[in-house]
């Protein structure tokens, strides 16, 4: 180790430099130049009508931003969408994991199965809930018809238009977590639980009291990127219903899409991006902190 | 262990699996057997699960004036080139970031990583601007950008990740033989990084591959990727359901694929090698 630290030292790090250096310049260039420009762009009023044009507007789009009920009622929906999603796919995801690290055959084939939903593109996902949801002859349509539990058009209706997409994301993003947890399993001592197991301890009370604090940060890990991946993605939402019903699944990227390319009001969607950049910013600050709590300790 | 397991247990187990394998394959292998399916077959009332499979949706696909093969280029293009440089890039600056002595090193890390998280619609808005100021609407260029603009910070982490597992001890011998820094490097650290090139390879790629956000508003006529073409088609008025579903097969059976092919190293890849 000593020597390895001295030979560093003698020989300089230009060489890492060297290496660091067009991956950081090229990011640089491709994410400082937007990261201002759209700082600069939710001061003004900007223009696409007859070439580009900027005016100055000051804290305008911003005042707007805070006064604006739509903007907020976007903010709600999106709350509700984050916590529906992410909530069912942490509980499901962990549920999955704990079923398949039980499987004693067949466990590799059926992850494999379960993982397929993860590499699906979004826009494919929300082709397939339409096709799948069509009130006219789609399978799960006619399935909950025939049931009796829904008749109607799914994605046309407030509430279930919601339930629907949050069901496709769930459907898309369950695997992840539960491959995360899965991976957390291995880490769980087994000597501990096979002692528990011969003074007589019951699975419940193995789950509350081993398994479950032994892949706590494992649960995080996976609660963290589906957070910072629920404001980032937005395609399922807009193949299917496009924020519709009457706004009932507007969540904020789609009302920020609609600001800039329907209504081209683009200082203001940048001041709403910019908004949505500090959230995920306090994500990605958690995720860091988290991921290098996790490296001391290991 | 499992002669223990109580045959309640055992079947309500094989029951809960079940749900879950319907559940997960059901939406998939509907859209796979339906893209085989006659039209009076896929718009019928009632669910046909018997029917005289056909190719036409294919042939229908890759026929005609406006047929697939250019949207399967541009997105061959377009992905290839965006994984290409973020590999490349990302795996020399990795090899660096993970050997660098750094005061400050973390905040290097944090930062490569926020410009991975942050929210595509939110990046679109100044780099729609920017391009358009640029020219680069409806080019390869603009594309790649815009998606070297996730895929090469996730790059760089992963390969990290990857550098920060190999043992020093095989690149210090070689140090005391003599060897050149960058000699260890290509002959000694990157042989070893073989199943982390082509994890972060294919996960640029699938990313890549299935974005709609970046096409959909930076795209033009002459590169409109295949998720493009899907939309196209979604939003005509009656909709092609036959073609569509083709599509859908197309776009998902290769990602699918490969990415099964990388499942071991998963975890590492998704979680940015916050879990090992």
């Amino acid at each position: 180790m000593a020597l390895r630290n001295g030979k560093r030292s003698r020989s300089g790090q230009g060489f890492e430099l060297a290496m660091m250096s067009p991956a950081l310049i090229l990011l640089a260039v491709i994410s400082l130049i937007p990261f201002f420009s759209i700082i600069w762009m939710s001061f003004n009023d900007v223009s696409l009508m007859g070439g580009l044009s900027f005016d100055f507007s000051g804290l305008e789009n911003w005042q707007r931003l805070f006064t604006d009920p739509d903007i907020r009622s976007s903010w709600i929906t999106s709350l509700i969408y984050f916590v529906a999603t992410v909530g069912l796919e942490m509980i499901l995801g962990t549920l999955i994991a704990l079923l398949v690290h039980s499987l004693v055959r067949g466990g590799n084939l059926v992850l494999s199965l379960l993982l397929i939903p993860m590499f699906i593109a979004p826009v494919i996902v929300g082709l397939l809930g339409r096709f799948m949801l069509d009130p006219s002859h789609g399978l799960y349509a006619w399935l909950l018809q025939t049931i009796g539990l829904f008749n109607g058009n799914i994605l046309g209706n407030v509430g279930s238009a919601m339930v629907a997409v949050v069901l496709m994301d769930v459907w898309e993003w369950t695997p992840l977590v539960a491959l995360i947890v899965l991976a957390g399993l291995a880490s769980v001592p087994g000597d501990i639980i096979e002692a528990a197991e011969m003074d007589g301890a019951r699975y419940p009370q193995l789950l509350i009291h081993i398994i479950l604090p032994s892949i706590s940060g494992i649960l995080l890990v996976a609660l963290l990127i589906r957070a910072m991946d629920a404001i980032r993605f937005f395609a399922i939402i807009f193949i299917t219903t496009q924020g519709g019903p009457a706004d009932s699944t507007k969540i904020i990227p789609i009302r920020l899409y609609d600001i800039a390319f329907r209504f081209f009001d683009l200082g203001y969607a940048a001041a709403v991006g910019i908004s949505m950049l500090v959230f995920s910013i306090l994500v990605a600050i958690a995720f860091v902190r988290l991921f290098k709590r996790q490296e001391t300790t290991s | 262990m499992t002669n223990r397991t109580p045959l309640p247990v055992r079947i309500a187990k094989a029951v809960l699996l079940a749900a879950l394998l319907l559940w997960t394959l059901v939406p998939i292998g509907w859209m796979v057997l339906s893209s085989f399916k006659p039209d009076n077959a896929i718009t019928a009332n009632t669910p046909q699960v018997f029917f005289k499979p056909t190719l036409e949706h294919y042939q229908a696909l890759f026929s005609g004036g406006n047929s697939l093969w250019s949207y399967v280029f541009n997105s061959l293009t377009v992905a290839g080139a965006s994984t290409f440089i973020s590999v490349v890039l990302g795996c020399m600056a990795g090899y660096g970031l993970s050997r660098i002595r750094l005061k400050g090193k973390h905040h290097l890390a944090f930062w490569i990583i926020s410009t991975r998280m942050a929210p595509i619609a939110a990046v679109i808005v100044p780099l729609y601007l920017l391009f358009r100021y640029l020219y680069l609407l409806d080019t390869y260029t603009g594309l790649v950008i815009a998606y070297l603009s996730f895929n090469l910070p996730f790059a760089i982490w992963l390969m990290t990740a990857f550098f920060d597992d190999l043992p020093p001890d095989l690149e210090e011998a070689a140090m005391i033989d003599g060897a050149t820094k960058w000699q260890v490097f290509w002959h000694v650290s990157l042989p070893l990084m073989k199943p982390g090139l082509v994890t972060t390879a294919i996960l640029c790629f699938i990313f890549a591959w299935n974005d709609y956000s970046f096409a959909q508003t930076f795209a033009g006529p002459n590169t409109q990727t295949i998720p493009i073409a899907a939309a196209q088609l979604l939003t005509q008025t009656g909709i092609d359901w036959g073609k569509l579903l083709a599509i859908g097969t197309i776009v998902v059976s290769p990602m699918a694929i490969f990415g099964l092919l990388v499942k071991r190293w998963l975890v590492r890849g998704l979680t940015l090698g916050a879990v090992k």
